[in-house]
Formats: structure tokens, sequence, C-alpha cells
């Protein structure tokens, strides 16, 4: 088969629909960040940047759409052995105290942490998908945990405590999408509950009787229950002492999702200046470029995490639910297909997408509003910034991909 | 690679589907709470947050003398002002306004800290800055920033006249004053406001209300440009005064003082209104209006002839024989043999083992009440008080004003001292005041404490029969737009009544005092003028006696009385009649 009509066959065989999801978002991202660059005067520098990005990502959409699943499937390992070297340089190169999330090239900057999320994704895909695994047993969790402790130790090093929370999210997801039994589901996510509920004391009391109740009704050696429950008291223990270890900063962000006044130049003051925007743009929004407290600097990174503000605020509650609208049905078309799909290495893939997309859209707008944690986690296609719109993009050329129902080639 | 159906059981699927609509509905019901249900409370939260309103002041009351002529007005001057969040990190800007205004950088602080607004607010650190030291600041803008300056408007002393006392002047608010205000007006630390006389008095009335303009701001306190949709609020420029000062009799007045320490009051007995009002020294208006130094300020309150003092309204001085009238009127009231009996003068009274002096050192020889008023003997009335109770004579003093305050529209007034039964036992003790005390008081002197206020209002309400008209500096409170607010038109009172014979007979021996053969006041006579008058000396034990000088005119075109202090000035008549007939000739010489 030669190139030509191996194009025209994807071509035909492409769900146009995922395209245009995206390319909607792409363009009410590009269209907030138009507002913030004509209401600044400013050189028109994140508008062009972006573009460009999006074009870019387009481009890279197509090629992870057409590389055949072949391909893809035999550079996952070596893609994820490169994705963690990445991650290694911006910790090597690192210079005092200061954020490494980037390896720059110039005037551009990538943030290899964005792109691992790709690579994560495929290398758990091939492993459920080759070694055929049922996961009937708990110690074949091995090695997957594994695959997702190593990128989120390096990215908790930059610190990134978003990224590693999305790595993880990445993997509990597949996780049970692999066929996890439910009780060794529970079991795994427990001690991350416990370690929650350790924050109260009524909730962690509550939290370990139900755990006790779990055991009970379970038939597990008995002294595989008793491990278990003391590692759940244990680990709830040692959270306040984990706490201490989290940077100042990220203590913070956490705590002002609880109470967004209680620090208003913080953390809690992008929360409670995000809060006044959209519900200042009431029902239908203020109009595009009429905005007053994205445009006035009340709102720090207005363009990247908190972009989704300049859009309540202009379009209102109208506008936001477009947006939501678009995403749901994005993303729950992911979740359609990985049922449907036929293949455990596309299945495996598409849900892993889905996770990402629910992780980071759940997340910033939820943080945006108060009910999340400030996390530095951006909006896909909308927020600005050249490494994550491309990786969103990737994934969803990877999506239409994996669920296109060809069978010819592969 | 693994292929099949079954892949992944359903439950798992809408497991996660479910978990897909629950988050986004979580999302929808928090927007929808945020944008729809409060959306409301955020936009009123939004337009605090970008909108600055910035004062405009309000342009304080001009004052009028009563013919309209600008006594005070406003001009503009230069204010340094710092803006505290510019300067944190900047101490090189600090240093080197410092050094421009030859001020330490301690003492910038202590101001900025003192009329702090805020971090982003101009905190005022120098007024009335001379513009020279503008433009010198204007040349280092760039190592200057955070450094700013306005215009703003301050008094500004348009007539020659030294009216310092009674107009007072301005000074910054303070913190108590802010506080005092801060229910019912809009000041800021900062702002001027009366601290003395009648910018004090009448504070509320000139001060106006200020305006804002609208600027929009952005998170860093920055100015983007005036707010398009909001219309400024412009200020209300507070209202005028209209004095009831006569300038031209107020600058005889201060011709014919001159250098003298003491005070004149003339008031228009039938109104009240004041005409001239003199406290000398009395002190630059420009100089203590909005920042004075410390050293200024030191100078001014360590001068021994205390230029800070009004004497018109807070000077207390013993009366003198310019009360002795009010013994007259009782005993012509009371004693039916008044106009005819007689006392001899000697030259002295003797009591128990005491003797009290006349100033006539030979005597004046047989004595009426008359004759005794006309020559202001002392022996007549140590006689007489033997035939008037403390109570009675107390109570007439009080009838004409004494002991209380006039309720003149300046604050500060001194009440003065009328000593009563219950006074002299307390302050010597039950029953250890003696007659002598009373013979002192008859002739004004010892425990009897006056303001030259209180001589003036006495004055006038000798010439007006007894009624009284309450004495005041301001005719009309007049809005910009020419309403008037206020009009000060004085009640007359009957205090005190007596017959029209004992007033014909005061009158009689008051015009004998300037006008007899042996009157003490001939200084004052005037041609084809009668003048009413009674000198006094009101004893110093610190130095020579101070000399009063009492008085009116009945005439219908110069409804006028008087009271005279000269500090220092001698017994009698001395100099306090002359300076009187001085300002009268230039009144009846007035162009009209």
């Amino acid at each position: 088969m030669n190139i030509r009509s191996y194009v025209i066959i994807r071509l035909k065989e492409l769900e146009w629909s995922t395209l245009i999801l995206v390319l909607l978002l792409s363009t009410s991202g590009l269209l907030a960040i138009y507002s913030i660059e004509v209401q600044h005067e400013s050189t028109s520098e994140y508008f062009f940047r972006q573009s460009i990005w999006t074009v870019v990502g387009i481009g890279l959409f197509l090629a992870a759409y057409f590389i055949p699943r072949k391909v893809i499937h035999n550079l996952t390992y070596p893609a994820y052995g490169a994705g963690i070297l990445l991650l290694l340089i911006p910790i090597m190169t690192k210079s005092g105290n200061e954020v490494s999330r980037w390896i720059t090239f110039g005037s551009i900057g990538i943030q290899p942490s964005e792109f691992m999320k790709i690579f994560l994704l495929l290398a758990l895909a091939k492993y459920f998908a080759d070694h055929k695994r049922k996961l009937s047993n708990i110690k074949e969790l091995m090695t997957p945990v594994a695959m997702a402790l190593g990128p989120t130790i390096l990215v908790l090093a930059q610190p990134d405590l978003g990224t590693a929370l999305v790595y993880f999210g990445i993997l509990i997801v597949i996780i049970f999408w692999a066929g996890i039994k439910p009780l060794h589901f529970f079991l795994l996510l427990a001690p991350i509950v416990s370690m929650l509920a350790a924050f109260q004391t009524l909730s962690f009391f509550i939290w370990m009787g139900l755990i006790i109740v779990v055991l009970y009704f379970n038939h597990l050696p008995f002294w595989t229950k008793i491990l278990n429950f003391s590692i759940n008291v244990g680990l709830g223990g040692i959270t306040n002492l984990l706490w201490a270890l989290l940077k100042p900063y990220q203590q913070q962000r956490i705590l002002s999702m609880i109470d967004s006044d209680s620090d208003p130049l913080g953390a809690g003051y992008q929360v409670s200046q995000s809060l006044t925007a959209f519900g200042s743009g009431g029902p239908f929004g203020k109009g595009l470029g009429e905005g007053t407290q994205t445009h006035l600097k009340f709102l720090p990174e207005q363009h990247t995490d908190f972009i989704m503000t300049v859009i309540g605020e202009e379009f209102g509650f109208v506008g936001v639910m477009v947006v939501i609208t678009l995403f749901y049905l994005l993303i729950a078309r992911l979740i359609t297909q990985a049922y449907n799909s036929k293949f455990r290495f596309d299945s495996v893939i598409l849900i892993g997408i889905a996770s990402i997309y629910i992780f980071h859209v759940f997340v910033n707008l939820g943080m945006i509003v108060g009910i999340m944690p400030v996390t530095g986690i951006p909006l896909p296609f909308i927020s600005y910034g050249g490494s994550f719109m491309v990786t969103s993009m990737i994934l969803a050329g990877l999506s239409a991909n994996m669920s296109s129902l060809r069978r010819a080639v592969g | 690679m693994l292929q099949g159906r079954n892949i992944v059981e359903g439950w798992r699927s809408l497991l996660v589907h479910g978990l897909l609509a629950l988050l986004f509905l979580i999302l929808i019901g928090r927007y929808y709470y945020l944008m729809i249900v409060f959306h409301e409370k955020y936009a009123e939260k939004a337009t605090a947050n970008h909108i600055r309103a910035v004062p405009v002041l309000a342009s304080r009351g001009v004052i009028y003398d009563r013919a309209g002529n600008l006594i005070v007005d406003n001009a503009p001057s230069y204010t340094i002002s710092v803006i505290p969040i510019e300067v944190k990190d900047k101490p090189e800007s600090l240093e080197r306004l410092s050094s421009v205004m030859e001020i330490s950088v301690e003492e910038i602080n202590r101001r900025i800290v003192k009329n702090r607004r805020g971090s982003f607010a101009p905190a005022k650190v120098f007024s009335r800055v001379p513009f020279e030291k503008i433009s010198h600041l204007q040349e280092h803008r760039l190592e200057l920033i955070g450094v700013t300056y306005s215009i703003e408007p301050i008094r500004n002393y348009v007539s020659d006249l030294d009216l310092s006392h009674a107009l007072g002047y301005t000074r910054e608010i303070n913190r108590d004053d802010l506080n005092r205000f801060k229910k019912d007006s809009d000041y800021q630390p900062g702002d001027q406001v009366g601290w003395k006389g009648l910018e004090k008095f009448y504070e509320s009335e000139l001060h106006g209300q200020r305006g804002f303009r609208y600027i929009e701001v952005n998170a860093l306190g920055q100015e983007i440009g005036e707010v398009q949709d909001r219309a400024p609020i412009n200020p209300i420029p507070g209202h005028d005064l209209i004095l009831s000062i006569d300038s031209y009799i107020q600058f005889a007045v201060e011709k014919a003082l001159a250098d003298s320490s003491g005070s004149v009051v003339i008031l228009n007995h039938k109104t009240g209104e004041i005409l001239a009002y003199a406290s000398r020294p009395g002190y630059d208006l420009e100089m203590l209006s909005g920042r004075i130094s410390s050293k200024d300020w030191n100078a001014l309150m360590q001068d021994p002839r205390k230029p800070l003092y009004d004497r018109g309204i807070q000077g207390l001085y013993p009366a003198g024989s310019t009360i002795k009238p009010l013994a007259a009127l009782y005993s012509l009231g009371n004693h039916s043999n008044a106009k005819e009996r007689t006392y001899l003068c000697r030259g002295s009274y003797r009591l128990g083992n005491r003797s009290f002096g006349c100033w006539k050192k030979v005597g004046h020889g047989k004595m009426n009440l008359h004759d005794a008023i006309q020559q202001s003997c002392n022996v007549y009335f140590f006689n007489l008080i033997q035939d008037i109770g403390l109570e009675d004579w107390a109570l007439i003093a009080r009838e004409f004003g004494f002991g209380a305050r006039a309720d003149i529209d300046i604050p500060g007034e001194n009440k003065g001292l009328v000593p009563d039964t219950k006074y002299m036992n307390r302050k010597y003790g039950q029953n250890k005041w003696t007659r002598g005390n009373l013979l002192n008081i008859v002739v004004g002197q010892g425990d009897v404490l006056v303001t030259p206020l209180q001589l003036a209002q006495f004055a006038g309400m000798l010439a007006q029969r007894g009624t009284q008209f309450q004495p005041h500096f301001v005719n009309k409170v007049v809005s910009k737009n020419g309403d008037v607010i206020v009009e000060n038109i004085s009640q007359s009172n009957n205090k005190v009544t007596a017959s029209k014979d004992s007033w014909d007979f005061v009158h009689l021996a008051m015009w004998d005092v300037v006008n007899g053969k042996k009157g003490t006041a001939r200084a004052a006579r005037q041609k084809d003028w009668d003048i009413y008058g009674k000198t006094g000396t009101a004893q110093n034990p610190h130095g020579e006696d101070h000399a009063w000088f009492i008085g009116f005119s009945l005439d219908e075109r110069y409804p006028y009385s008087w009271a005279v202090l000269l500090e220092n000035g001698g017994g009698g008549g001395g100099k306090a009649a002359p300076l009187i007939g001085k300002v009268l000739r230039s009144i009846a010489k007035r162009p009209s």
C-alpha cells in the first residue's frame, strides 16, 4: 500500500467530530487570549504564539492520527525511557531554588513533564495489553505502579505537585479500567484516603471503621487484614509529618482552597479575584474585551491557569456552559470509544486520555472557582502554553487513531 | 496484541461515565451558584475592585468684611506627597527628598505614618512648598520614585488688617479631630481644618464637601484612566462668611493701637455686630496656617508678649473704675436720696486700721454721685458700697453679662469672675473676708475679673438702657450661589431694668466724664458728637497698671460702644481715652 492511498483511507476513517470539538475549544482559548491582548494594547505576543502552537498542534494531531498503531506500539518503551531522560535534564541543570520545569531551546521553552503524560500512558497501555494482565493478583500491580512512580518522583522534585497528581490519576484510572478487583482497588486507594482523613479526627475514625467493615466481609488471610489495617492507621498517623514536608506554598494552596479569603494576596487572592470575575460576569457576561477584573491585572496568570475567568467574565454563564459542554462531549465520547474498543491497547489508551482530560478539566475549572486547590493545572486546548497545547493535541490525535474502526492496517 | 470482546465490564464503563457526569454536575452547580445566584454581589465587588475614588478638595469658603471686601480667600499652594508602597523599597528617593527639603528622613517617615491613607494613596509630607523646591524636584524626577506633588488651595490673607485672633487659622487635622468628625463627614488625614477663631467656629460652614473623580486602577494600584460611565461628583465649595467687621474702623483702630499691647472691641450696640476687634500683639496668619516649624512655634509660645493670647475674649483683667456705674445704678434704683447723698473725699478711706486710697491723693472734696462718676472718686464708692450688699451688687453685675460668656462666635471665651458671698467664702473661708474686700470689688479691683469683650458689651447695655444684643462677628453665611444660609440677627434681651431717670443720670455723668471740665476722659471728646465714657485702671501687681476706657455714642449714625484696654497703659484715662479719640475722629472723617 502506498502512502497516498493510506492517507486517503485514513482520512475517510477519521471521526471529524473529535477534530471539530478540539478546534472549537482551541478557538475559544484564542478568543480569550485575544481579548486580553486587546485590552492591554500590548504586542500581540501571546495571541500570536498561541496561534502558532495551535497550528503546530493540529499538525501533530494529524501526525498522531496517521502514525500506524504498530509503530506507536513498538516505540512505546523507548519513548518512555526518553521521557524520563528529558525529565532529568531540568533537574540536572537546576540552579539554586528555581522551579525547573523547562528545557529551553533558544526562545522556546518546553515542559518535558507534559509530554511525559503521553509516554506514561502509552507505556502503561502496552504493559496491560502485552502481558494479558487480568490483575487477579495484587502483585501484578508492581510494575505499573513503578512505571508511574518514576516520573511522579521526578516532577515532585521540580517541584510540580499538580503534574505528579496527573500521573498518579492516569495510573489509578487505567488500573481500574484494566480489571482490578474492587476489593484490591479499595485496598490500593485506602491509604490515600486514610492520609486525607487524618486531617480531621472524626473523619479518620469513620474511615477506619469503614476499612474494618470491608476487611471483615472479605475473604483474605487474617495477617493480610491486620497488615492492611496497620498500614492505613500508620499512614494516617504520619500524615502530619508528611504535611510538614510539603513546601509552604504547596500547603498554602491546599489551605487556601478551604478559605479563599485567608490569604488575600497569595493563592487565595487569585481565587477570590477569580470568583469576583466569574460572579460579575453574570448570565451573559460583559462582552468580548469588556471584562474589568481579568484585564486590570487583578488576576495573575490570567492567560494560563485562569484563562476561563476571561471567558466567564466576558461571555457569562452561557459561555462557560458552552465550553463545559464541549469538554463533556469530547470526554464522554472517549469513554464510550474505550468501552467499544476491541483492542486492549487502544482501550487503555483511550481511557487514559479521557482520564487526563477529566483531571485537567475538573481540577482547573474547580480551582478557579475555589472548589479545588490551586495546583497549576492548565485547561486543555484553552490555556496559553505551547507544551500543553501540543500534548493535548497529540492526545486527541492518538484518541482519533485508536478509536477508528479499521482493521486492515495494524 | 490482545483482541476480543468484553475487554471491560459494562459496570466499569458505567462507573466512569457516572463519575464524569458527577464531576461536571458539580462544576455546573458551582458556576450556576456563582454567576447566576450571586451575580449581583460579585458585580458590586467587581466595581469596587477596579474603581478608585480620588477626592477633589472643596474650596474653603472665603471671608468678607461687612461691605463685601475680601479679607481671606484661597490661593494655590504646592504640596508634596509620597506613595508609601513605592518608596518602601526605594530609600534613595526619601534621602533625595530629605536633602532637597532639608528635613531628616526620620521626620519624613514620621509624616508618612501620620498622613497615611493606605499603601497606594499619596501621603502628604510637605505643604506650602516654594516653587523653587518644586522645580528642583522636577529636575530630579527620576531619582524620586514615589514622590508626587500636587496643587491645593490654601488660605490667602488678602487684606492688610490684622484680624489674626478673630479669624484664627486652619491647620492639618489631627487624629482626635479625625475620629471626632468621622461620623458625619468626609475628613481625611492631611485635610485642613479650622483650628482657632472664626475658622474653627464656622468650620462646618466653611469646609464644603469634597467631590470625587473616579479612576480605573489595576491590582497594583496604578491608574489606568478616568472611568467613563461614572460621572464625577463635583465638590461643593464651602460657604462664605460676611463679617460684621468694618474694615475702615478696624483700620483706624489698628493705626491708633500701633505697637501697644492690649485690646479694642467696638460693637454696634443696636445690633450686637462687632465692628472692630483687635488684640495685640497678633501673629502672622500665613506662618500659622498649614505646617509651622517647631522653631517658629516655640518662639511664638515663649514670646513674653504672648501673641497667641486673644486678649479680647480671653484676657482677664480687673475692671477698675469702669464698673462703677453698676453701683451707681443700684443706688439710683434703691436709695431714695441717691442723687443727693454726698461723701467727703480726703484722698483715702479708713476701715478699721486699714486705709483705702483714692486715685487723687489730695482728695476730691465733697462728692455727689454724678461728680463721683465723672471724676472717678473711689472714696465715694467706698462709702456707697456700705449701703449695698455683695449679693445685690453681684446680681446686677451678672445682669450686665459679667461672670458669663457672651457666647460670641469664636471659641475660647473666658467667663471672667463676679465675686459673690459663696465665692468669697470659698476663697477666703467662711467669714474670713471683710468689708475691705468689698471696697475693692466696688471699684473693680481684686476679685472682679472681666474681658474687654464683656466691658464693650457692658458699655453697649448702658447705651441701650439695659437692653443687650448678642455680640457676633458674622452677619451672614452665604453659599456660593448667593443663598443666605445663616443670618445672625441678634434678638434684644431686656436684662437690666432701671428707671428712665436713672439711665439719664448715668448717661449724663458719663457724658461729663468725656465732656465735663473735670472729666477723666476729655481726650475722647469729639466736635459736634456726644461721646459718653468711663475710664478705669486695672491694677497690675507685675508692672505698670493697665488703662481702660469704655464708652458709647448715642448718635443715630454711630450707634457704637467700645472697650479699650491698654496693657501697662497707665492709670485712668491715660492712653486709652486718647486712642478712642483718634479712632472716633477717623470715623467722623470717613468719606461717605
